[in-house]
């Protein structure tokens, strides 16, 4: 059986007065793809952001390779493992892609810059961005912009990625490209978490399927058991909210 | 590393030259406990600080080789060699001669000053050296005589603090002023037409009109005489009295319509000369 | 007509308005040289978490705003010998009058640059294991400076213009002399106000465009 790298167990999350996640438990093994759903507001993406320590929680703990990081000093370290890819594709607009790639390799792990130079251009010409290393993030479309980040994450050798709804402020026409990318990391045995809407993305991608409501992880099952037969009345209600009817 | 450089550079620099900027000024001398220097005290340094206008032709201007010019000047240069000390002229304007004063940053006001009472509290006047009453300069074809029928819409020049400013206000609150900073940039409103015209001293407004074709003085008088005199800061006593007596001594010897003809006689004529000069203090 | 041309060659003048220029850059750029570094840190205390600290700077920097720049020279040269006896000379007291005035206005634009600066920026850098050093070094400066660089030179060459003003404390720059040309020589040359006022002009002119060749240099190199 496969370790478990990522472990969360009872997280706890609250602003101010509301709690947001309300003792989420989950273990991600190596090599595993787990899709986080749910509706809007549920919590998703603050989960994500709980792991890579942009926000501290209040309660449980996170445990990765069995050593707590909640309450790690050094957040560097953490996130150096852990990478992250966030909705909003933000890259660094004053530098060009390829200097987006290599700068925390770089400055951070304080790799080799030639090796590092000749890695992520490896990379990014894998990810069809070759003809665009010297250009600057404003003459990228959302689609180039969120490969060029993926790449950037992936050029610091994580251990999980973390997937932040990354289509969800793209064009419809882009989407694709980029969960191919997404795809192709799940096929080459990358561990990730990912947050979507996109439904039929997560039933092709997923090892599991965390459904997410109030704070409570409701459901963690196969993909086949929580698409083709979900077992709670909220999660029923939730993937209605995909198929359209005509009123008869 | 290149711009480690430029920023090491720079910052020497800065240090460099904001030291040398520090320490090149201070000419004007340690105001003492009270405010001002005595006489001791200025004759001891050997240099008096004398606050002069630099662009009042004929009073006291700056020529074109720097040196300062005028009636004023003059006088000041009188009373630098007969106290045995240097001169150290100070630029000085209309609004800021009563604070130069009372910080005691100059120790005697030579700058067209006009003795009134309000200014009386706040500085000592020595003696009278000079007459002169206000006047009021417009151009040519709408010439102001009077300023009883004011047309409201109208606005009159000014130079701040002086005594034309105070004098309209009190007499004629209803005409609408318009301030200059300096007589400068008072001169140039007049003539790009900001204002109707233009009050001032009846010497400044008699000369400019003489100088400048298109403008005549329909007032040559307005409200009383008045007189200039040296000013030093407010109980400076051993300073005040040693003035009071210089005048009288030169007076003795028409220093003064000595210095009308050295200075004022190009731009007033001789014409002037009796009306505008007090000797030795003593106004008609 | 009589342009008054010859007004300008006569004498010293020629050297006398170059040195007031001197005396008008010598003086701006000093106080530019101290209110950059001190606005870069004021701009960061404006956007720190500590309450206290925000708010005096902002009522700092609204004092300074309000009071006419005039009214701060008097306080600084005349203001400090009432009270307390000093005796700053004129070109101190502007150094130090310009200087608090361009710390102020250059850490208001300091501040805006920053914040300018989305929050998705920080994260981005946090999230790839950059550390605060790290993240303002090579993400947030540099795209400040960018937005920074022509709000300042504006404001520089606000401070080279506003020396004007420093001859109400004694201090005799470029259009002091140049108006004391245009008076001593008023009877002889009743237009050379014209031309003298030009030759300011082209003055400030030569001094402040380098200013901006600058600015545009840098831009163009940042972009």
């Amino acid at each position: 059986m496969a370790e478990t790298v990522l472990e969360l167990q009872k997280i706890r999350k609250q602003f101010s007065d509301t709690v947001v996640l309300n003792g989420v438990d989950l273990a991600v093994k190596q090599g595993e793809v787990i899709v986080i759903i749910g509706p809007s507001g549920c919590g998703k993406s603050t989960l994500l952001r709980c792991i890579n320590g942009l926000e501290p929680i209040q309660g449980g703990q996170i445990l990765f390779y069995n050593e707590r990081i909640d309450t790690c000093k050094d957040l560097s370290l953490v996130r150096q493992k852990i990478g992250m890819v966030f909705q909003s594709y933000e890259l660094f607009p004053h530098k060009t892609v390829l200097e987006n790639v290599i700068l925390a390799p770089v400055k951070v792990q304080r790799r080799n810059k030639e090796k590092v130079k000749k890695e992520a251009i490896e990379l990014l010409e894998r990810m069809g961005l070759g003809q665009k290393i010297n250009s600057y993030p404003k003459e990228l479309s959302g689609g180039q912009k969120q490969r060029v980040a993926i790449a950037r994450v992936l050029c610091m050798h994580p251990q999980v990625l973390l997937f932040d709804e990354v289509t969800a402020a793209l064009d419809p026409e882009m989407v694709h490209e980029v969960l191919q990318v997404i795809l192709d990391l799940a096929q080459s045995g990358r561990t990730m978490l990912i947050v979507t809407h996109e439904m039929q993305f997560a039933r092709a991608i997923a090892d599991r399927i965390c459904f997410l409501e109030n704070g409570h992880i409701l459901e963690d099952t196969s993909p086949k058991e929580f698409f083709e037969n979900p077992k709670t009345e909220r999660a029923k209600q939730f993937l209605k909210t995909f198929t359209y009817e005509r009123k008869q | 590393m290149k711009l480690k450089t430029i920023v090491k550079t720079f910052a020497t620099t800065l240090l460099a030259v904001s030291l040398t900027a520090c320490g090149q000024s201070t000419q004007t001398a340690k105001s003492g406990t009270d405010g001002y220097r005595t006489l001791d005290e200025i004759k001891e340094s050997g240099t008096i600080n004398i606050g002069v206008f630099s662009d009042k032709n004929p009073f006291g201007y700056v020529d074109e080789n720097g040196t300062y010019q005028g009636y004023d000047v003059y006088f000041a240069r009188q009373i630098g060699e007969d106290l045995g000390v240097e001169v150290n002229f100070v630029s000085t304007e209309a609004a800021n001669r009563i604070e130069y004063l009372q910080t005691g940053k100059v120790d005697v006001i030579l700058a067209n000053f006009t003795v009134t009472t309000d200014r009386a509290k706040e500085v000592d006047f020595a003696k009278p050296y000079m007459n002169v009453s206000l006047g009021v300069v417009s151009p040519d074809d709408k010439v102001i005589t009077s300023l009883d029928d004011w047309n409201s819409e109208d606005e009159m020049i000014v130079i701040s603090g002086t005594t034309a400013e105070t004098y309209l206000m009190e007499n004629y609150p209803d005409i609408k002023l318009q301030k200059y900073d300096s007589y400068a940039n008072a001169k140039n409103a007049l003539e790009n037409g900001n204002a109707a015209a233009w009050t001032n001293d009846n010497t400044e407004v008699i000369a400019y009109a003489l100088q400048n074709e298109g403008y005549t003085v329909g007032i040559p008088t307005l409200g009383s005489n008045d007189t200039i005199a040296p000013a030093v800061t407010k109980g400076n006593e051993t300073l005040l009295n040693w003035i009071n007596d210089e005048i009288v001594k030169l007076g003795e010897r028409s220093f003064f319509h000595e210095a009308y003809e050295a200075t004022l006689a190009d731009t007033y004529g001789t014409e002037y000369e009796e009306s505008l000069v007090v000797e030795g203090g003593k106004t008609k | 007509m009589d342009l008054g041309l010859e007004v300008l060659f006569k004498g010293q003048n020629l050297m006398r308005l170059l040195g007031g220029l001197g005396v008008a850059l010598q003086i701006s750029l000093i106080s530019v040289g101290f209110s950059i570094p001190l606005g870069i840190l004021m701009g960061l205390c404006m956007t720190s978490q500590n309450r206290i600290g925000r708010f005096s700077l902002r009522f700092y920097l609204e004092f300074i705003r309000i009071m006419p720049q005039l009214v701060l020279l008097f306080l600084v040269f005349f203001g400090t010998t009432r009270a307390w006896g000093w005796n700053i000379s004129g070109e101190l007291s502007a150094v130090i009058v310009f200087t608090l005035w361009g710390t102020a206005e250059m850490g208001d634009l300091v501040r805006g640059a920053l914040q300018s600066i989305p929050k998705h920026q920080y994260e981005s850098a946090y999230a790839l294991g950059m550390t605060t050093v790290q993240t303002f070094v090579s993400i947030i400066f540099p795209q400040a400076v960018r937005r920074l660089i022509p709000l300042a030179i504006n404001l520089i060459t606000r401070m080279i213009k506003t020396t004007s003003l420093i001859v109400m404390i004694g201090v005799v720059e470029v259009l002091k002399v140049a108006q004391q040309i245009i008076e001593s020589n008023r009877m002889n040359s009743p237009n050379a106000a014209f031309i003298v006022y030009l030759f300011v002009f082209v003055l400030y002119f030569l001094a402040c465009f380098p200013i901006s060749l600058l600015a545009r240099y840098l831009e163009k190199r940042w972009r």
